[in-house]
């Protein structure tokens, strides 16, 4: 018995200790399941995705860009692949470094850190940004997403990456544009058989007038061009009274035109609204609500009376929302609402300066339930509406009413 | 022997550390096709002109198109929405509102609501002036469950309530709050494909559906059920999609056992008008089935 | 009974103990692994205090290892004469031997007392210069605006990029927004605590200017490794300088010139 004990022991500790040997497979993009899966994609199909992918956007480890979307191939070089040297104090890999735990190798928001975090880290593959200096429905300027890795964003786990050199901070934001073209591009192409002839026995065609011109090349144009969508914003009047100004945006914010209060609630607290979702959460929650409807519904069908065909259509579809299911649960975070944001903490995730505050209320959040005041409110008006808002956090004279007191978080 | 079984314990304790959720396989991608593609994509060329361009549309003429939705079955009552918010509005009165997902006439078993577009078309009838598309929203819900428009056409929207909306169009990044009394125009800048949906973050129970056309080729069933889509290219096969928001197909897609019309479970069928013809389908009936989920 | 060879080859291996410690801790300065460049007050008196404890236990270190060898080397079994000797212990060695520690610790303790009360105790009178949140994994910093108040309108916030005046008191106000962190400034020999709940005042002054590192010195979580910021030292004239140009950053009411670059500059 202790020979065998001690064999036991040794396997054990055999075993603990060779738990990390074998050889690290290199990193690789993930299929973005979930959309294959909702558009009923073969495994051919996905098959000829994945390779399109690569064929035109290359591996994490060695990117490609095409010259047409408009990206620095040098800078992506010093982004992408494993952390490594190849110059004295040049670091290349710094996407890996920085950003991967969170935001995936893919950029799908869904990297081994994601699931601990709330607010999810962004998925760049639908390419919608919240917190930019353009129109609503432009992408962000490459200063904007300069801003947000050097400041990072406030009351979430974005950390400010301001210690990290000017080049690294452009490089990154280099590679951020390119993995966003390339899960747009990847959602658009999985969206296209949908729109295939029949002729076309549902295989993309794999010229470079489809792929590039038709699907890619679009998507990299509102890149280059969100430089010319930025906000212009009227000055802030120079002689304007603030304490005036003040109370015009209290008016406001609890008016008809505004109407700020409906979601950020009557203490600004933002307690009006408690079960919307932002886009991202949103999309799981319709095919949660898909499936479930489907299997609903497959549960009280009967299959007596139909034909060898329907019961075959019907078994598909039993096994698509089974495969969906699953997908779903390997390939996407939990949703998560959205609430409307606490005013009164001072915390402003966008950037604090009165110019993001304009920024946020004219163009809203792409992504997120917040609406565009844009050609509603004008510009005095949101003017008014920043000040007031600026001016919440310090609001102490029974405003908030006398059956909601702060909550001691609150008053940090 | 007690030592070795705890020993055995926990070493199969930590052999399932890692364990979790599985993810779905991914095929992987092939290198060889890719690389293959990867040349074409990087030669200057643009692969000699679509071959495409050839099958245009060698007719001339303009014709119409018709016909009927109707319900096959028993239309369940439509159920009340959950309205929770400026009661005072729209609650007005003890005023409820209605799903209006699956509208049928009770009289004429009309199916309302059902989207019809031209997936392609050759030729397109030159636009004339387009007037504004009027698209209100009174009583806290949007007037028209589904509406279509053209690109490029100026969609006036419009809120006649006396508070205030948001009106957040899906997939366009439109989210424009609309004042009482007031509206905004929208252009739609890009095909919708499928409809998609319209929604007020304010008042989360508002819903419409939203279909833009480049040709401007498509309509929606009236309450009878019935469509009509004048000024279609004559003399060249084209295939239409059909739509219905509770519709069980892939995105939506109404499919109907038509092989006349080629009717494919994607919802498509094929027609080829002649010049100044009107051609009525007739009535198609829809099983509770395909539209009931 | 083992063979003489053997004796000294493990006597030496003991010998080679203090010998190889020394030398460390002689050859390390020169390859820059010494303690962190000291630019603050106080820090003299802390590195004299860590100076003198490793004087007194080198001295003790080196006299055990020292003894320990020798006594692997004199008694081993190999040469060994006749059987060993047992005492029953001396009670004077064992007075000897805890009385001489406590003094010692005992000095120790009221010797660095002093400088303990400078660092942790002797809160000068004046206002916060900053407030430190510590947060998940950022280091968040609120300076009182023109009014010099902490907490009203007019404060300047920044993340990880702290700047203080050189050659004058500084205040900081240090708080933790979730867990337990620790402020550590390697190059001001300051390290305190952020405990939630807590503010807690830290004080120091810095002899030159320059740029060194903030890290976190309490685990915090999973980014507590690259829980990093940096602290610029600066002329009295250039933090004010930088206080307003940061400040009047915050206020923009129109995008900052290079935010509006032209698209070809991508």
């Amino acid at each position: 018995m202790n020979r065998f004990s001690h064999i036991a022991f040794l396997l054990a500790a055999g075993c603990l200790l060779s738990a990390g040997c074998g050889k690290t497979p290199s990193a690789s993009y993930r299929l973005n399941m979930v959309e294959a899966t909702k558009q009923r994609l073969t495994t051919e199909q996905e098959q000829q995705v994945a390779t399109v992918l690569l064929a035109m956007f290359g591996t994490p480890d060695d990117p490609v860009a095409l010259p047409e979307f408009g990206l620095d191939e040098a800078k992506l070089r010093l982004a992408s692949g494993p952390v490594r040297s190849d110059i004295v104090g040049r670091k290349n890999g710094l996407y890996r470094e920085h950003c991967a735990h969170c935001h995936g190798v893919t950029g799908d928001g869904m990297g081994p850190t994601a699931a601990f975090l709330n607010p999810y880290p962004r998925d760049y593959r639908p390419g919608v940004f919240k917190f930019k200096s353009t129109e609503r429905a432009d992408k962000p300027t490459h200063a904007d997403l300069l801003r947000i890795l050097r400041n990072g964003i406030a009351g979430t786990s974005m950390p400010s990456f301001a210690l990290l050199s000017e080049p690294q901070i452009d490089a990154l934001a280099e590679y951020v544009k390119y993995l966003s073209i390339r899960g747009e591009t990847e959602l658009a192409l999985m969206r296209a058989y949908f729109e295939l002839d029949d002729d076309a026995k549902g295989i993309l065609p794999e010229t470079r007038e489809f792929l590039v011109d038709e699907t890619a090349s679009p998507i990299a144009e509102k890149w280059k061009s969100a430089a010319a969508a930025q906000i212009a914003v009227p000055d802030m009047p120079a002689d304007i009274d603030l304490a005036e100004s003040i109370a015009k945006g209290k008016e406001l914010f609890y008016g008809d035109k505004a109407n700020c209060v409906k979601c950020h609630g009557v203490t600004g607290l933002g307690d009006g609204q408690a079960n919307d979702y932002d886009d991202w959460n949103k999309a799981i929650v319709e095919i949660n609500k898909e499936i479930e409807g489907g299997l609903a519904k497959a549960g009280e069908t009967s299959t007596s009376g139909m034909s060898a065909d329907e019961a075959a259509e019907h078994r598909k579809q039993v096994a698509w929302l089974g495969k969906f299911s699953h997908v779903v649960d390997g390939d996407a975070l939990a949703p998560r609402t959205i609430p409307p944001r606490n005013l009164r903490r001072g915390v402003y995730r966008g950037g604090r300066r009165p110019l993001d505050l304009y920024y946020r209320i004219h163009a809203g959040i792409n992504g997120a339930p917040m609406p565009a005041a844009k050609g509603t409110v004008p510009p005095e008006d949101i003017w008014h509406i920043v000040n007031y808002i600026r001016s919440l956090p310090y609001e102490f004279d029974g405003e908030l009413g006398a059956d909601r007191p702060l909550v001691a978080r609150d008053r940090f | 022997m007690k030592r070795a079984f705890a020993a055995f314990v926990v070493s199969g304790v930590v052999a399932c550390i890692g364990c979790g959720p599985t993810r779905v396989v991914a095929p992987g991608a092939d290198a060889e096709a890719a690389g293959r593609i990867r040349a074409t994509l990087v030669s200057a060329s643009s692969a000699g002109g679509s071959a495409e361009a050839a099958t245009a549309a060698s007719g001339t003429g303009w014709g119409t198109l018709k016909g009927r939705f109707t319900f096959a079955g028993a239309a369940a009552q439509p159920k009340p929405l959950v309205v929770d918010k400026d009661t005072e509005v729209c609650s007005m009165g003890g005023m409820k509102l209605l799903d209006r997902s699956l509208l049928v006439d009770p009289s004429s078993k009309g199916l309302a609501n059902v989207v019809v577009f031209a997936r392609k078309t050759g030729r397109v009838k030159a636009a004339a002036a387009e007037t504004p598309l009027v698209f209100d929203q009174k009583n806290c819900e949007f007037i028209s469950p589904v509406f279509a428009a053209r690109v490029g056409q100026v969609v006036d929207v419009r809120n006649s309530d006396p508070i205030g909306h948001n009106t957040n169009i899906a997939g366009s990044s439109f989210n424009q709050l609309i004042p009482a009394g007031q509206g905004t125009a929208y252009k739609p800048d890009a095909e919708t494909g499928m409809p998609t949906m319209v929604t007020c973050n304010i008042h989360p129970w508002m819903k419409a559906y939203a279909v833009f056309r480049k040709d401007g080729y498509v309509a929606v069933s009236g309450t009878d059920g019935s469509f009509t889509i004048p000024d279609l290219p004559a003399g060249e096969t084209i295939e239409f999609q059909v739509w219905h928001e509770r519709s069980g197909g892939p995105n939506g897609a109404v499919g109907l056992e038509k092989p006349d019309l080629k009717w494919t479970p994607k919802g498509r069928f094929q027609v080829k008008l002649e010049p100044d013809e009107v051609k009525d389908l007739g009535t198609l009936e829809v099983p509770a089935g395909a539209v009931g989920g | 009974m083992g063979s003489r060879l053997g004796g000294i080859f493990w006597s030496l291996i003991f010998l080679a103990v203090p010998v190889l410690g020394v030398a460390t801790f002689a050859i390390a300065p020169s390859y820059n692994i010494w303690l962190p460049k000291d630019v603050s007050e106080h820090g003299a008196s802390i590195d004299g205090l860590f100076y003198f404890i490793l004087a007194l236990t080198g001295v003790v270190f080196i006299a055990t290892e020292g003894l320990l060898f020798w006594f692997i080397w004199k008694y081993d079994a190999a040469k060994a004469k006749g059987p060993a000797t047992y005492i029953h212990g001396s009670h004077t060695l064992e007075v000897v031997w805890t009385i001489v520690p406590a003094a010692t610790l005992l000095f120790l303790a009221i010797y660095q007392m002093n400088t303990w009360a400078d660092v942790k105790m002797r809160r000068p009178a004046m206002a916060p210069t900053v407030e430190v949140v510590a947060r998940q994994f950022e280091w968040r910093l609120r300076y009182p605006g023109r009014d010099g108040m902490l907490g009203t309108r007019d404060d300047l916030f920044l993340t990880n990029d702290l700047h203080l005046p050189v050659d004058e008191d500084v205040l900081v106000q240090l708080k933790s927004m979730d867990v337990l962190h620790s402020f550590f400034l390697p190059n001001l020999r300051i390290k305190q605590d952020a405990v939630p709940g807590m503010k807690i005042p830290v004080w120091f002054k810095a002899k030159e200017t320059g740029q060194f590192d903030i890290v976190c010195a309490e685990l915090c979580g999973w980014g507590h490794y690259k829980m990093k910021g940096r602290v610029t030292i600066e002329s009295r004239a250039d933090f004010d300088r930088w206080l307003e140009e940061t400040y009047a950053r915050q206020e923009a009411t129109q995008p900052a010139p290079e935010d509006t670059a032209a698209p070809a500059a991508d």
